[in-house]
């Protein structure tokens, strides 16, 4: 990706409200946050949608980014848009038990993943196997490209939580794999 | 991915385990970084691209015209402001009958917030001079038991100190 002057050239042009500048960017990042987004929600629908939602917010939020690591800044939003997009669909699921247990009613054969009948590769079926907070550690790591350093300090915890929970992490995932 | 040598990963450990379990850890997490660039996620379609540059030159497009309505009530505001001041400044003078009536009141009681106290004071004044003027009238139509010139005299010169008093309050 555009590192240094070219990448400081396109944020610029963001922040003065340049439509080119903004392509530029989305070009530039939108193969790891969707990959990013893919890998935590299994859906392609919902991960275009999550996309569009990030770069949405870019738009928005683009003239407060202050300078140092703009992939630290970028997956914190989309760390942020991923937790909104839980807790939404925790409340949903909420809100249709309710609705299932006033009724009455047996299962309505909603489906499993988000509504969507995906072909899931061998990798998403055994990423679905681990927790939501390791399987997020993972991906961070993976698509935004930040040291150890940078992804504790995002996640708020001490870097060796980090270390540890990513290595328990993989080691668990790759048994899953050969498996 | 993720640059390989992005973290010396075996450092980093070190840090927290004994060598020996920092390499193993490292050859964890070197094994599992090549699992997961062997197994890439889906990409994201031109069509969908397309979709969201169109989404945000919209979004762009739609702020800059808020931001150009936004100036526009600005300079309308501020028209306003400049006019309201020019008419103020032009009938300023016209008021001046106003000022007359407030500079009868002492400096101290119009600038004072104690409203309380200082509507002590004016009816103590007022019920004084009240009473002056009607000893006045009193020995101009000789009611009064000591009327004569000195107590006309004397009642003037007290009617004198009050209202001096009053302005020194």
């Amino acid at each position: 990706m555009g590192e240094g002057v070219e990448l400081t050239r396109i944020i610029a042009g963001c922040k003065s409200g340049d439509a080119d500048s903004f392509a530029q960017l989305l070009d530039a990042y939108a193969r790891r946050c969707y990959g990013y987004f893919y890998r935590l929600t299994g859906d392609r629908d919902l991960s275009e949608e999550l996309l569009s939602v990030l770069f949405m917010k870019l738009v928005e939020k683009v003239g407060s980014y202050q300078g140092g690591s703009f992939e630290s800044w970028l997956f914190r939003i989309a760390a942020n848009i991923f937790h909104d997009h839980l807790r939404a669909r925790k409340r949903r699921k909420k809100l249709l038990d309710a609705q299932r247990t006033e009724l009455g009613s047996v299962p309505t054969g909603l489906p499993k993943s988000d509504g969507k009948d995906e072909k899931l590769d061998r990798l998403q079926m055994q990423l679905g196997r681990l927790d939501t907070d390791t399987r997020e550690l993972i991906m961070l790591r993976f698509y935004s490209n930040l040291s150890f350093k940078e992804i504790a300090e995002l996640r708020s915890e001490p870097i060796g939580t980090t270390l540890s929970k990513l290595h328990r992490g993989l080691k668990k995932l790759r048994g899953f794999m050969e498996s | 991915m993720k640059k390989p040598d992005r973290d010396n990963l075996r450092a980093l450990f070190e840090r927290f385990m004994s060598p020996a379990e920092a390499e193993s850890a490292a050859e964890d997490v070197q094994a599992g970084d090549e699992m997961l660039r062997a197994h890439p996620a889906p990409e994201p379609d031109h069509e969908m691209m397309l979709g969201i540059k169109l989404q945000m030159a919209a979004r762009l497009s739609g702020r800059h015209r808020t931001v150009h309505h936004l100036y526009r009530l600005a300079a309308g505001v501020a028209a306003v402001v400049v006019l309201s001041l020019i008419a103020f400044h032009s009938r300023a003078p016209q008021s001046n009958p106003g000022l007359s009536h407030a500079a009868l009141i002492p400096t101290l009681i119009w600038e004072s917030d104690d409203i309380s106290a200082d509507d002590i004071k004016l009816a103590y004044f007022t019920s004084e001079i009240r009473q002056i003027e009607a000893q006045v009238q009193a020995l101009e139509a000789g009611e009064s038991q000591d009327a004569g010139v000195g107590t006309l005299d004397e009642v003037e010169m007290e009617l004198a100190q009050i209202n001096t008093a009053f302005w020194k309050e």
